[in-house]
C-alpha cells in the first residue's frame, strides 16, 4: 500500500503541471457540455477530438479524453432533471425522479445531488482502481461468456422489477426492446437478420436514435400537444442546495450505487447505462416505503447518477492494467494511447508506470474540477427552465438532429430517430413505460451473444450456466428478484379483488 | 499561412538534408490539378474510431499533410461490420478526389454481401499503405502451452470437436478456422466473435484454448507472457517474431495466407489527373520513413514491391481472384 501512495504521488507530481491541468479542464468542460447536448455522447466528441491530441504529451492526451468521458456522465443528468429529456443513455433513469422534482421546483436539490453523487461515487471508484487495480483486472478477465449472460438476465429481471405500473405492458416494452436489438448482424453466422434488403439496417438500430427518439422528440411532441407556448416548469426556484433531509434520504444511495456501479463498470459489456438501471432497480427494492418513486424520490436520482460514475471508473481499470477496452469508449481510448505511442497492456504499469499513475491521478483531479465546474451552475442551469417552450425546444431538436446524424453521419438515423419519436409519443399516451424498452434494447445483444456462445461452448448444454459459480449466483439472484415480483404481483392481485 | 509555409520551405532547402523532401513536394505540386483540392481531403474509415483501420489512417492522414500542405481529416463510417462504409464509397461517394478510402483486403466478402450493389472493381486502387499477417496464439498458462502447433492439432483429432478456437463469423478467422481444421483432418469447437479484440479477451481469461490476432492486439501481452505465438500466416516468417514458424511450414501446405493488407481507394469516377496528383501524394505520405517507422510500430510493413499503382492494382486482382477460388472451393460461392 505504501509503494502504491509513492507511485500515486508520482503520477499527481507528473500531471500538476499548468499545461496538463489546463487539458484536463477543459476535458471536463467538453464532457459536461456534451453530456447536457441530447445525442452527442462521449464516443462522437472523443473520436473527433482524437488527431488533436497527437500533438499533446500521452498523459495529458488521455487525461483530457478520460475526462470527457465521465464529465459526459455528469453533464448527462442535467437534461434528464430539467426537461426530461436524457443527455446520455445512462441518465435515461435519472428522468424518472429528477423532473419529477424539477415539476415540483426542486430541480436545484436534484441537480446538486446529482453532481454530488456522481463525485462521491466517481471518486470512491479511483481509490478502488488505485489500490486493486491488479487483483481486480485478474478477476475480470476470468469472467467469461456465461458470466455475461448471467449479468444480462439479472439486469432484465431488475427491469421487471423497475416496472412501476401495468406488468404486462412493461413485458411488452422489454419484448419491443428485444426485438428492435435483432436487426442488423446475426453474431454467430453473421448473417444479416431483419434488414429488408437495406444496406443502412445491416448496421442496426443506432442506440442514440432510439434515445432521442423515444425521450427526446416524444417529450416534445407531448408538450406541444398540451400546451400553449408556456415555459417547461412553471415553479419558483428557491432552495436550490440540497437539504438535510435531502441527504440523510441520499447517501446510503449513493454508497450503494457506487459500489453496484463499480462491479457492474467492471465486466466487459457492463459499462454505465446498464448500472445506472439497475441501481435504480436496487433503491426501489431496498426502500422501506417503495411509493412516490417515479414522482420526485431524491434517491432515484443519487443512485443511478452515482452508480453510472463509479462505472466509468471501473472500467478504466481492465484499459489500465490489462489493456482490454469494456466499450466503445474505452476501446477508443485504447486507440488514443496506441496513436501516442503508448502500447496498452499489462505491462505498462511497469514500462510507463509515469503514464499509468499519472492517468490515475488526473482521474482524482478531473473530478474535483467537474464538481467546481457543475455545482455553481447549478443556478444558471435551473434558469434555463425559464426559456420558453418556443425557444428551448427547436434548439432541442437542433440539437438532437446535429447529435444523432453525428453518430454514423448517416441521415437514415435521423428517420429512425422521428420514427421512434412517435411511437414514443404513442406508447406514453397509451400509458406505457418507456425505460424498460431501452434498457432490454442494450442488454438484448449482449445477452444473445454470450448466450450463445455459452451454448457454443459447452459441453453439456446449461449446464455451464450452473457449473460455473459466478454464473450460478448471478442467476439465482435474478431468480430470487422474479420470485419476489411474482409474489408482490399476485398480493396486489388479491387486494385488488377485496373490496 | 502561405507565406510562413513558402518561407519554411525556402529556409530548410538550404539545408543538403531537406533537398530531397523539397525535390518531392515540387513534383508532387507539378502534377497538381489547378483548383484542387478547393476543400479538406476526406478519407473514410468503415470501421470504429481506435481500432487497427482507424490508427493506421490516422498516421496516413498526417503524413498526407506533411507531404502535400493540404488540409484532410478521417472519418469514420461504421455499421454492418465495414458493408456500410464500403457501400457508401463505391456508390456514393463524391468523384470529384476530395472522398478517397482508407480499405483493407476485407473489402471482397463485404462486395459479396452486397449482393451485387457494387463491386470492388467500382473503385480505382491508388496506393499501398501496409500488410501484416495474422499470429495465432494461445494462453501462456492454457493446456497448449507446450507442443506448439503439432500439439493442437494432434488434441483436435483426439478429441475433434472440443478445442475452443476463436471465430469471427464470415472472414479471414473463419476461412483460417477451416484451413486448420482441414490440416488436421478434424473440427474445432468455433466459439463466435463480434470481432477480433474480445475474442482475444477470452483467451486470455481461459475461456477459448486459441485464436488469431493482428500484432498489435497481442503484442503486449506476448511481452508479459500471458498469450504464446504458435505460428503465423503467410508464406514468410514475420520479422516482428522471428522464431515462430508460419503454419505452412508446420501443416506442409502453401494456402494458410490470409492476411491484412491496406490500401488507398477512390471511386473510379474521379478525373484522371487529380487521380494522379492523389496516387502520388499518397505515394509520398507512406514513403516517409517516419510513417514507415509509425507502422513498423504497429505491427505492419510496407511491401516494396507494391510500390506503384499498377503494382497495386494487380495484386487487388490476385487477392480477390484468392478469395473467390477459396469461397468457390469450399462450397460458400458457385463458379
Amino acid at each position: 500500500m505504501d509503494a502504491t501512495l509513492v507511485a500515486l504521488s508520482g503520477g499527481f507530481a507528473a500531471i500538476l503541471t499548468p499545461g496538463t491541468l489546463y487539458y484536463i479542464f477543459i476535458g471536463s468542460l467538453i464532457g459536461t457540455l456534451i453530456g447536457v447536448l441530447p445525442g452527442i455522447g462521449p464516443l462522437a466528441a472523443l473520436s473527433l477530438l482524437l488527431p488533436a491530441t497527437v500533438a499533446l504529451p500521452p498523459v495529458a492526451a488521455i487525461a483530457m479524453l478520460s475526462a470527457i468521458f465521465y464529465g459526459s456522465m455528469y453533464g448527462g443528468s442535467i437534461t434528464s432533471i430539467l426537461v426530461n429529456i436524457p443527455g446520455e443513455a445512462a441518465s435515461v433513469v435519472t428522468c424518472l425522479d429528477g423532473h419529477a422534482m424539477a415539476r415540483q421546483g426542486r430541480a436545484g436539490p436534484a441537480l446538486g445531488m446529482a453532481a454530488l453523487g456522481s463525485f462521491i461515487a466517481g471518486t470512491l471508484g479511483i481509490v478502488v482502481l488505485t489500490f486493486f487495480s491488479p487483483a481486480l483486472s485478474v478477476f475480470a478477465i476470468r469472467l467469461g461468456p456465461p458470466e455475461y449472460c448471467a449479468l444480462m438476465v439479472l439486469g432484465l429481471a431488475c427491469t421487471i422489477l423497475m416496472i412501476e405500473g401495468s406488468a404486462f405492458k412493461g413485458m411488452i416494452m422489454i419484448g419491443l426492446g428485444a426485438g428492435f436489438a435483432t436487426q442488423g448482424m446475426d453474431v454467430v453466422s453473421g448473417e444479416f437478420r431483419f434488414t429488408f434488403n437495406s444496406i443502412d439496417l445491416t448496421a442496426g438500430i443506432e442506440l442514440i436514435a432510439v434515445v432521442i427518439g423515444l425521450f427526446g422528440v416524444s417529450e416534445i411532441l407531448t408538450n406541444v400537444e398540451k400546451s400553449e407556448g408556456g415555459i417547461a416548469v412553471k415553479t419558483k426556484l428557491r432552495n436550490l442546495w440540497p437539504s438535510a433531509k435531502d441527504w440523510a434520504a441520499s447517501w446510503a444511495p449513493i454508497l450503494r450505487g457506487s459500489g453496484l456501479g463499480f462491479a457492474v463498470g467492471l465486466v466487459p459489456g457492463g459499462g454505465p447505462v446498464t448500472a445506472s438501471f439497475l441501481s435504480y432497480a436496487l433503491e426501489r427494492r431496498v426502500a422501506r416505503d417503495p411509493s412516490g418513486f417515479g414522482q420526485g424520490r431524491i434517491e432515484g436520482v443519487a443512485g443511478p447518477e452515482a452508480a453510472n460514475n463509479a462505472a466509468v471508473s471501473s472500467g478504466m481499470i481492465p484499459l489500465l492494467s490489462l489493456g482490454i477496452p469494456g466499450n466503445a469508449v474505452t476501446a477508443l481510448l485504447m486507440g488514443a494511447l496506441i496513436i501516442n505511442g503508448v502500447q496498452p497492456g499489462p505491462m505498462l504499469i511497469v514500462e510507463n508506470p509515469q503514464i499509468f499513475w499519472g492517468v490515475v491521478a488526473s482521474l482524482y483531479v478531473g473530478n474535483v474540477f467537474l464538481l467546481i465546474l457543475n455545482l455553481p451552475l447549478v443556478g444558471l442551469w435551473v434558469q434555463l427552465l425559464r426559456v420558453p417552450y418556443s425557444v428551448l425546444f427547436p434548439t432541442i431538436v437542433l440539437l438532437a438532429m446535429v447529435g444523432t446524424y453525428s453518430a454514423n453521419r448517416n441521415i437514415f438515423d435521423l428517420w429512425v430517430m422521428l420514427g421512434f419519436g412517435v411511437l414514443g409519443w404513442f406508447l406514453r399516451k397509451l400509458d406505457y413505460e418507456l425505460a424498460p424498452l431501452v434498457l432490454a434494447f442494450v442488454l438484448a445483444p449482449l445477452l444473445e451473444q454470450s448466450l450463445r456462445q455459452s451454448m457454443v461452448m459447452s459441453a453439456d448444454g446449461a449446464w455451464i450456466f450452473l457449473a460455473r459459480p459466478v454464473a450460478a449466483t448471478l442467476l439465482g439472484l435474478s431468480a430470487i428478484l422474479l420470485i419476489f415480483v411474482a409474489l408482490k404481483g399476485r398480493s396486489a392481485n388479491n387486494k385488488g379483488a377485496t373490496p | 499561412m502561405n507565406l510562413t509555409r513558402r518561407g519554411l520551405v525556402a529556409a530548410t532547402a538550404m539545408l543538403p538534408a531537406a533537398a530531397g523532401a523539397q525535390d518531392a513536394r515540387a513534383r508532387l505540386n507539378a502534377l497538381k490539378p489547378a483548383g484542387f483540392p478547393r476543400e479538406p481531403i476526406e478519407m473514410t474509415v468503415v470501421y470504429p474510431a481506435g481500432g487497427g483501420m482507424d490508427i493506421t489512417a490516422r498516421v496516413v492522414q498526417r503524413f498526407f499533410e506533411k507531404a502535400t500542405g493540404e488540409r484532410s481529416l478521417v472519418n469514420n463510417r461504421t455499421g454492418g461490420a465495414g458493408l456500410v462504409g464500403h457501400t457508401w464509397l463505391a456508390t456514393q461517394a463524391p468523384a470529384d478526389g476530395h472522398a478517397v478510402g482508407i480499405v483493407a483486403n476485407l473489402i471482397f466478402s463485404d462486395a459479396v454481401r452486397s449482393q451485387g450493389r457494387w463491386s470492388w472493381t467500382d473503385l480505382d486502387h491508388i496506393a499501398h499503405i501496409n500488410a501484416e499477417p495474422l499470429n495465432l496464439v494461445v494462453n501462456a498458462e492454457g493446456p497448449f502451452r507446450q507442443g506448439g502447433l503439432p500439439a493442437i492439432l494432434e488434441a483436435a483429432r483426439a478429441r475433434p470437436g472440443t478445442i475452443r478456437a476463436l471465430n469471427v463469423p464470415g472472414g479471414y478467422y473463419e476461412y483460417l478456422i477451416e484451413q486448420l481444421e482441414a490440416a488436421a483432418g478434424a473440427r474445432f469447437l468455433r466459439v463466435p466473435f463480434q470481432g477480433g479484440a474480445p475474442g482475444i479477451t477470452a483467451l486470455l481469461g481461459n475461456n477459448i484454448d486459441l485464436g488469431f490476432g493482428f500484432f498489435a492486439e497481442v503484442r503486449g501481452h506476448l511481452a508479459a507472457n500471458r498469450l504464446l505465438p504458435i505460428a503465423v500466416t503467410g508464406r514468410t516468417r514475420t520479422v516482428f517474431l522471428p522464431d515462430t514458424p508460419t503454419v505452412n511450414n508446420v501443416t506442409g501446405r502453401d494456402d494458410v495466407n490470409w492476411g491484412v493488407s491496406r490500401w488507398v481507394a477512390i471511386p473510379k469516377a474521379v478525373p484522371a489527373d487529380r487521380k494522379a496528383w492523389l496516387a502520388a501524394a499518397f505515394h509520398a505520405a507512406i514513403n516517409d520513413p517516419e510513417a514507415a517507422a509509425e507502422f513498423r510500430n504497429l505491427g505492419a510493413l510496407p511491401d516494396p514491391a507494391l510500390n506503384t499503382p499498377e503494382a497495386l492494382q494487380a495484386d487487388v486482382v490476385r487477392m480477390a481472384q484468392a478469395e473467390r477460388d477459396f469461397l468457390i472451393a469450399s462450397g460458400r460461392a458457385q463458379r
